[in-house]
């Protein structure tokens, strides 16, 4: 997630040896979020062959593949070029309505991806208001801009942070040695904020590799897709297994491309103090043009969807049951935020000590997030049913009879695949909480007569607490809109405003998906503005502090 | 291009409400020449260099470099027009381009296999030839610095402009950089402006120092003469330690404690300062004349050692003796004036 990343190279300077190091918890972190992936492995290696692979290779798979392909390139493309160029016009350029945009361009990551296929797809279809003067947005190509439109604040806010906080001097040094305006961005700024943007594309690409509902509703099955079909209609964990490798593959794949990226991009903030750049005033005609541009992608991520999403929710019958289903949703979204965060913290903390074992497990922890939710059903599925053989033959030999079913999945499972894939998001921000700690501080404090936990609790809590609070609301906003981890693992009757829409959508009842889409749009909002806030109230602050 | 002038005529830049940050400031450099711009920090010395290189705009006042506006009421040549090259505090280097690759950047006529040949020289000019593939961060910053002045003086610009280029470097290192850098900045033949606020250094690096406080360019001139005759107390303080004396012209002569020097062009009456540099003080044991003062301290400060004295009426002075003197705290000593370390400035 966005925000794990950025201030990764800030807490790197800063870990300490010594204090408290909960090493156990580092490891225990890990094995939660690596248990499922192995699983995962495991099962593709061992489980029985059906004919299903050998079937699809020829029919589906291909498909699966090409439109993956398809979804990505469009995503990384588009968000690329919205995330840097809205990121570079609020980092240097001073114009009326820019400390709103700062937060504002980041609030499209509270609309779930499927929630603006379906506002987008009934808008541009041929009965819908737009149809006719747009291409309507279905397919692979409109689920690739789908995709960019309300995943681009990830490298939105990736670039932000890297533009604001570039010196400087390096855009002057190109202007002086006789580049105009332009050539010093694409010379000088944009290479130096490469690693950040990069990073904010794996995000990217990896989010739109995982989701399952916009792909369905816009008739483009990627390999996600396959999973769930593999799982849900062949009853085979082992070939979803087998397709979940194919994909988390491609994800590693990318993950390492970006962590290469990164190692170059701390070797090159090593060099040189920073000046921060001081913002460029435009003309009315400019600043007119740039408030323009800057609410196009918050029109089309969030603005349209939503207002469209409202229009259908207003005009369709309301299904039955929502009211549970908004409480099972907030629910699972409030326990795993709640238990993230303190996973996160613990992580951060080993992450501190530098032992080797300590940042292993917190960085295989970290790898979680390039496992889509529907491998990690999946797998968490494969490591209940173990556990339920195991136990159910323990159990027949004591007793003579089998364990009645306690692990079929279930809330349990939900909460622990949601911790294996999203745990990462929240190791990021309580690092960076953590960063701000000093080890003199540590010091300073010990030597007054603070034991390890005191510090702890005296010193680090206070500096941490919104740290882990923004990382809680971070996994929060996340398991809110996650669907096919959800739809694999939930129990029977209960349902999620995730499931509720996929599943009318699915019925052709956009009219009745739209209200329990929106709800969780605007359930995500608050949080994501209070995120979006925070995030750029404390980069003005790293801002003022260096000037 | 010998004898030609930059000249910047009362230029005003200013960022918020309040004072401006440079204050109708006028300074002019010739081709061939380093003049320094010398003044503690916020003084605005890196606004205005950054209003010559148009990297800020003036609010008043016009930049002209050989007949031509490059920053006026109307007029704002963009930076990378107006041929300047930079040397930027933190030296600015590409983190993303090696050595050679950071040199070569700002040419741009000729084959790309001429630019790097010509980026080669300049690196091999400040002897960084075998550092060529290094990327920034792989240099040391004496190595950085080196860099980046081959970098800017790489396109060949008619004026150099230097932003605290030894800021970040130890003593010894800075020494040594020093002379590379104005040993090149001559040879390049450009009009240079070092920015400092180190007065040791303006006077070693500099034909001409310019002396700016809170915005304004208080005093120009060659370093001999600023430091003998500077116009006020605060230009004196710029470029060293002083004594200011405040009295009134008597028979145009202004007295000081240690003696009376004279003022010319100064009426009777007036209040006058007369501010003396330590060497201005002479300290002599032997004789019966001149004021009479207790050492109340003696600080070694490297071949010479700085001695605090009291004289009669309370007053604390500072002079400085060549360190083989035996005076030490306690000594009563006769002082008396050089008029030569001494002058006359309104109050």
């Amino acid at each position: 997630m966005a925000v794990s990343d950025i201030h990764d190279d800030a807490a790197e300077a800063s870990r300490s040896r010594g204090g408290f190091a909960p090493l156990w918890g580092a490891v225990f972190v890990a094995l939660i979020c690596a248990a499922p992936l192995i699983a995962v492995a495991i099962v593709a290696v061992t489980g029985p062959w059906t004919d299903y692979f050998g079937h699809i290779a020829g029919t589906r798979l291909p498909v699966w593949l090409a439109n993956t392909a398809i979804v990505g390139v469009i995503a990384v493309a588009a968000a690329g070029s919205i995330g840097s160029a809205s990121a570079w016009t609020v980092a240097r350029y001073a114009f009326p309505g820019r400390r709103a945009f700062e937060w504002l361009l980041a609030l499209p990551l509270a609309m779930p991806a499927y929630a603006a296929a379906y506002g987008w797809y009934d808008l541009t279809q041929s009965t819908g208001p737009l149809g006719g003067l747009v291409p309507v947005v279905r397919g692979p190509v409109g689920a690739g801009f789908i995709f960019a439109f309300t995943l681009y604040p990830y490298v939105y806010l990736l670039a932000r942070e890297a533009f604001a906080s570039q010196s400087s001097e390096a855009y002057d040094a190109a202007r002086t040695l006789g580049c105009g305006p332009i050539e010093a961005f694409q010379r000088a700024a944009l290479p130096m904020a490469r690693p950040a943007i990069a990073a904010g594309l794996a995000l990217v690409v990896m989010e739109s590799l995982a989701d399952f509902g916009a792909v369905v509703h816009l008739g483009a099955p990627t390999l996600s897709v396959g999973i769930i079909r593999a799982w849900a209609g062949e009853g085979s964990v082992a070939d979803a297994a087998r397709l979940a490798l194919v994909l988390v593959s491609l994800a590693f794949l990318i993950f390492f491309i970006e962590r290469f990226q990164r190692r170059r991009a701390r070797q090159a903030a090593a060099s040189g103090r920073k000046r921060p750049p001081r913002r460029v005033q435009l003309s009315p005609v400019r600043s007119a043009l740039a408030i323009g541009l800057l609410s196009l992608p918050l029109m089309a991520g969030l603005i349209i969807p939503m207002g469209r999403l409202g229009w259908l929710a207003t005009h369709s019958a309301v299904g039955r049951d929502l009211g549970a289903a908004l409480w099972h949703s907030v629910q699972l979204a409030a326990i795993s935020g709640g238990v993230a965060a303190i996973l996160g913290v613990i992580a951060a903390y080993a992450l501190r000590t530098r032992r080797l074992p300590a940042v292993l497990a917190a960085r295989l922890a970290g790898l979680g997030y390039a496992v889509p939710g529907a491998v990690a059903a999946v797998g968490v599925l494969a490591l209940f049913g173990w556990t339920q053989d195991g136990m159910d033959a323990v159990w027949t030999r004591l007793f003579g009879m089998p364990l009645p079913v306690l692990l079929s999945g279930g809330i349990l499972g939900l909460i622990f695949a949601y911790q294996s894939r999203f745990a990462a998001a929240a190791i990021g921000p309580a690092e960076s909480a953590l960063a701000r700690i000093t080890p003199t501080l540590d010091g300073a404090a010990r030597t007054l007569g603070a034991g390890p936990v005191e510090v702890a609790i005296r010193v680090h809590w206070p500096l941490i607490r919104s740290g882990a609070l923004l990382a809680g609301l971070l996994v929060f906003v996340e398991v809110l809109k996650e669907l096919p981890a959800t739809m694999i693992l939930r129990p029977f009757n209960f349902d999620t405003l995730a499931v509720t829409a996929h599943n009318y959508a699915s019925d052709e009842r956009l009219g009745m998906a739209a209200l329990p889409a929106l709800l969780i749009a605007l359930a995500a909002l608050g949080p994501m503005i209070w995120i979006a806030r925070q995030m750029t109230r404390s980069e003005r602050l790293v801002r003022k502090e260096a000037e | 291009m010998k004898g030609d002038l930059l000249e910047v005529c009362d230029a005003v830049v200013s960022f918020a409400e309040g004072r401006p940050a440079v204050d109708r400031a006028s300074l002019s450099l010739t081709c061939g020449r380093v003049t320094a711009l010398l003044g503690p920090s916020g003084s605005g010395k890196s606004s205005l260099l950054r209003a010559i290189a148009g990297l800020e705009r003036l609010e008043a006042g016009t930049v002209r470099f050989a007949g031509k506006t490059w920053s006026g009421d109307t007029v704002h040549l963009d930076p990378e027009a107006r041929r300047c090259g930079v040397v930027f505090q933190d030296y600015a280097l590409f983190p993303h381009l090696t050595a050679l690759d950071n040199v070569a950047f700002g040419l741009r006529s000729g084959s790309s296999a001429k630019r790097r040949e010509l980026a080669r020289d300049r690196l091999a000019s400040v002897e960084l030839a075998h550092k060529a593939k290094s990327y920034p961060h792989e240099l040391s910053g004496g190595e950085q610095q080196r860099v980046a002045l081959a970098r800017a003086l790489a396109p060949s610009p008619d004026v150099m402009l230097l932003d605290e280029p030894f800021s970040g470097l130890d003593r010894r290192l800075r020494a040594e950089l020093r002379e590379a850098t104005t040993h090149a900045l001559r040879e390049a033949e450009t009009a240079a402006l070092i920015v400092t606020h180190d007065a040791e250094e303006a006077m070693a690096v500099a034909d001409q120092i310019a002396l700016m406080n809170k915005g304004v360019i208080v005093q120009t001139g060659a370093p001999d003469r600023l430091y003998l005759s500077p116009v006020s107390e605060t230009a004196a303080r710029l470029l060293g330690d002083v004594e200011a004396f405040i009295t009134r012209v008597e028979s145009g002569r202004a007295s000081t404690p240690l003696g009376a020097l004279a003022a010319p062009r100064r009426d009777d009456g007036e209040q006058v300062k007369v501010l003396l540099r330590p060497e201005g003080i002479v300290i002599d044991r032997a004789s019966a004349d001149g004021a009479l003062a207790q050492v109340t301290m003696r600080q070694a400060a490297g071949g010479s050692a700085r001695l605090s004295l009291r004289l009669e009426n309370g007053r604390e002075v500072s002079a400085r003796v060549p360190v083989t003197d035996t005076i030490r705290a306690g000594d009563a000593v006769r002082l008396r004036l050089d008029e030569r370390f001494a002058v006359v400035v309104t109050a």
